[in-house]
């Protein structure tokens, strides 16, 4: 502890209980922080995510492993781990992946790189918000409509089912309320940013499949599976067009309950059979509509006329610039459309009202520029105190504690796993800002010679709880406001604040007061 | 002369000088507020709003591109299909090189990201690009909101007052210093022709916070030290707010200067604080301390 041997080796003085609950407060904070000292010293990387239904998923990756060697090779950083898998799927075909985790061994057969999410083992607690570490949120709510709390659970259930259906790992949905009692669900997804992720929150899903006028099953209500892996979904054929984009076809079968099967045999037994060029079809065909908007349409085949059939196959396409692209377009489409298949349709039309998609290089320097900024401004304002009251101590016993209320701020943060986004440090800075304000009064306030020193130092007191009284209540209301986006800047302001009232102000005038004592 | 007795003998001339001018000194306070309530007339009734505001506030998108994109150039060649198109260059703050390229417009996302996609001839994902969208309706409701919690927040942090200090008038002179800040500040975000965020806005919650620590610093000592005349008192309360404002200020321009580098964000933030805590100075010192001065001679009398 810098601050004990501090004030042992220079000041040599009994540590009051206020002194000493601040060193406990900060050596707790510390606790929180680091957790667990193993961390420190861990190798390799930390899956963070892993596609569900995929092959990474069925050789046994998990979320939360800990990788510290692919083939051989040993992975200390997210760069080794690029580099190891490097070209290695460039040929399309299936190839053999030997990954080690801190206890176990996995062996993939795949023809493309594992489906996974990793990131560096956090050597803390302390986890920054997306807007600092990349990933995406959404906030949605309903269009055109009132919405109560009770839907807006269900709600958040329903959107919760899609996200977890469709694959997303990592991801935290929940319904919120604002001052104006307007209700919205809000998406957070850590990491990178699945494709489509708009459309797959926004979009209602009404899926209906009908030929002609008739309704032949609708998504969700009528589908009793839909297959996801296998012969029975995949992305088929891929070829280029005259502009040189790609085209990829996609096809997979959705099977259908009794009572849309027989529905189908019903209304294909009208039908004609027509002989066209390519083969024998009925006259009509099979449409498909997601959201009111035709997206396909598939010819019936003769054999199917009349008969009461359950499985029904679905296709579509997309396009890319390149094959790869096209490939990967059209199988997150085959992908979104299964999804919305499996879970229906949601009760009424959403909006997207925010969307931020941040990307995780971005964050990258962001702290480490972030702590520049504090540290250059902690120590500025130390030489200046320095420089008025021309004494060592005291710039340092200012200074130490501010650090300490920093520490503290981010063990609470740590144990209530808050997530620090940039108006949660914002927040902090705002924090150490009003602290070294209120150490100056109490400074000044002990220097009075025409009092007693316990007396001027209550008076401080007075002072400053009437400052954190104003904070507090001019911080209060940004709880609330604006769908909670400001949370943490009013968080972490009024942690900061009560934890300087409570452990570190009282702490700093019995240092001071030491100080004084020995000075006389 | 010793460093003590000139000290005594500059106070006892400032003295002098204070208590024959500072009802005048009052004047000049009452002038900027004046000033700034018609040009805050003037400005409401040209733009229907008290500010200007950035995507954040009127809906909109921002995009950063990731990489040395070059400013100007996208520009001028967008300006015409990006509504209200802005841009801002951000820095490494270690070796001063253009890292990111921040776009903002009034143009939705799908829309704004097409339109960049072809003038940069490459797609944008998540690893060169993020985007931040935030619709007119959900930006209009923050905005409400957010005004509406600096209007609790002011009205609570009035009740704090006057219930800590349990006296009308010098109570009044804090609020009505603190209501002068956020006024003056807000005239001259105007001036200067800031485009507010929404994170600015909270900047203005933070500074009600941040204004009245002078202000219950000075009528503390005031109303509840016993010995010294008003002066005295004044004085001594000055000699603690300064330091209070000064390091608050010296860290604020750092911090201004260090994040204009990486954060549109935090610079406004630190911005309006820079502004706003230079006005507190002289509405603690001078708005303030005459009303303070004010009451207690009529007081004493």
């Amino acid at each position: 502890m810098v601050y004990d041997k501090e004030t042992k080796m220079k000041f040599n003085f009994s540590f009051t209980l206020r002194i000493w609950i601040l060193i406990v407060a900060i050596l707790l904070s510390l606790l929180a922080i680091v957790g667990s000292p193993i961390n420190l010293f861990q190798q390799g990387i930390l899956v963070t995510g892993v596609e569900q239904n995929s092959t990474s998923f069925e050789s046994g990756l998990r979320q939360g492993q800990i990788i510290i060697e692919v083939d051989g090779n040993l992975i200390k950083d997210i760069d080794d781990y690029s580099m190891a898998l490097l070209g290695k799927f460039d040929s399309g075909e299936n190839v053999k992946t030997i990954i080690k985790t801190k206890d176990s061994e996995i062996i993939l057969f795949s023809n493309n790189t594992p489906e996974i999410t990793i990131s560096e083992i956090p050597k803390t607690n302390i986890k920054t918000g997306l807007d600092i570490s990349g990933g995406a949120r959404a906030l949605i709510k309903a269009q055109d409509k009132e919405i109560s709390s009770t839907e807006a659970s269900e709600l958040k259930e329903v959107i919760n089912n899609r996200l977890n259906v469709y694959g997303i790992e990592d991801v935290k949905v929940s319904s919120i309320s604002d001052l104006s009692g307007n209700y919205y669900v809000r998406i957070e997804i850590a990491g990178a940013t699945p494709e489509g992720l708009k459309e797959l929150i926004s979009q209602q899903g009404k899926f209906e499949a009908k030929i002609g006028d008739e309704v032949v099953f609708i998504g969700g209500k009528d589908i009793t599976s839909v297959s996801r892996s296998g012969q029975d979904a995949l992305v088929e054929s891929c070829s280029q067009q005259a502009d040189n984009s790609y085209f990829c076809n996609f096809r997979f079968s959705v099977y259908l309950n009794e009572e849309a099967a027989k529905r189908h045999a019903d209304i294909t037994k009208e039908l004609d059979v027509n002989y066209t060029g390519g083969g024998v079809y009925l006259s009509k065909k099979l449409d498909l509509f997601l959201d009111d908007k035709l997206v396909d349409s598939l010819f019936i085949s003769e054999g199917l006329k009349g008969r009461v059939t359950t499985q029904i196959s679905i296709t579509g396409s997309s396009t890319g610039f390149t094959q790869e692209e096209a490939n990967k377009n059209a199988r997150d489409e085959m992908n979104k459309l299964q999804t919305i298949l499996i879970t229906g349709s949601l009760p009424y039309q959403l909006e997207v009202v925010s969307l931020d998609t941040i990307s995780s290089s971005i964050g990258k320097n962001f702290v480490s520029s972030i702590i520049k900024v504090g540290l250059i401004a902690l120590l500025s304002v130390s030489l200046l105190i320095f420089l008025r009251y021309k004494k060592i101590k005291l710039s340092l016993a200012l200074l130490l504690t501010s650090i300490s209320e920093i520490v503290i701020i981010l063990g609470i943060a740590s144990l209530i796993k808050w997530n620090l986004d940039l108006p949660s440090i914002a927040g902090i800075l705002a924090t150490i800002g009003t602290g070294i304000d209120q150490q100056i009064i109490i400074m000044d306030e002990s220097k009075e010679p025409s009092s007693s020193l316990q007396q001027s130092l209550k008076r401080a007191f007075m002072i400053i709880l009437g400052a954190y009284l104003t904070v507090t209540a001019a911080l209060l209301p940004l709880y609330w406001a604006a769908a909670g986006f400001f949370k943490g800047f009013a968080l972490t302001t009024i942690i900061g604040v009560t934890a300087g009232i409570l452990i570190t102000r009282p702490a700093f005038s019995d240092i001071i007061k030491k100080i004084k004592e020995r000075e006389e | 002369m010793t460093e003590e007795n000139k000290e005594k003998n500059f106070k006892k001339r400032f003295g002098k000088f204070y208590d024959s001018f500072y009802k005048i000194l009052l004047l000049i306070p009452l002038i900027i507020i004046i000033f700034s309530f018609v040009y805050m007339g003037i400005f409401y009734s040209n733009n229907g709003d008290f500010i200007f505001k950035d995507f954040s506030l009127t809906g909109g998108t921002s995009i950063t591109l990731i990489g040395k994109v070059d400013a100007s150039l996208l520009e001028e060649t967008l300006f015409r299909s990006l509504d209200e198109l802005n841009t801002r260059v951000v820095y490494d703050i270690t070796t001063g090189e253009q890292t990111s390229l921040i776009v903002q417009t009034k143009t939705n996302s799908d829309e704004a990201i097409k339109i960049l996609e072809s003038y940069l001839g490459y797609p944008l994902n998540d690893e060169n690009s993020s985007v931040e969208f935030i619709s007119a309706t959900l930006s209009e409701d923050f905005y409400r909101q957010l005004l509406f919690a600096i209007l609790i927040a002011f009205l609570f942090m009035a009740i704090v007052i006057f219930l800590i200090f349990r006296n009308f008038l010098p109570s009044a002179a804090v609020v009505i210093s603190a209501f002068a800040d956020i006024l003056m500040t807000l005239t001259l975000v105007n001036i200067l022709g800031i485009k507010m965020s929404s994170a600015g806005i909270v900047a203005f919650l933070m500074l009600i916070g941040y204004s009245v620590d002078t202000d219950i610093l000075l009528t503390n000592r005031v109303l509840k030290r016993l010995d010294g005349t008003i002066n005295e008192k004044i004085f001594s309360a000055f000699k603690t707010g300064m330091m209070m404002s000064l390091t608050s200020l010296v860290a604020l321009a750092f911090a201004l200067v260090v994040s204009s580098f990486f954060s549109v964000i935090l610079a406004q933030i630190f911005t309006i604080l820079v502004i706003g805590i230079g006005f507190d100075i002289f509405n603690t010192w001078v708005t303030n301390a005459s009303l303070l001065k004010w009451y207690m001679t009529k007081k004493q009398k």
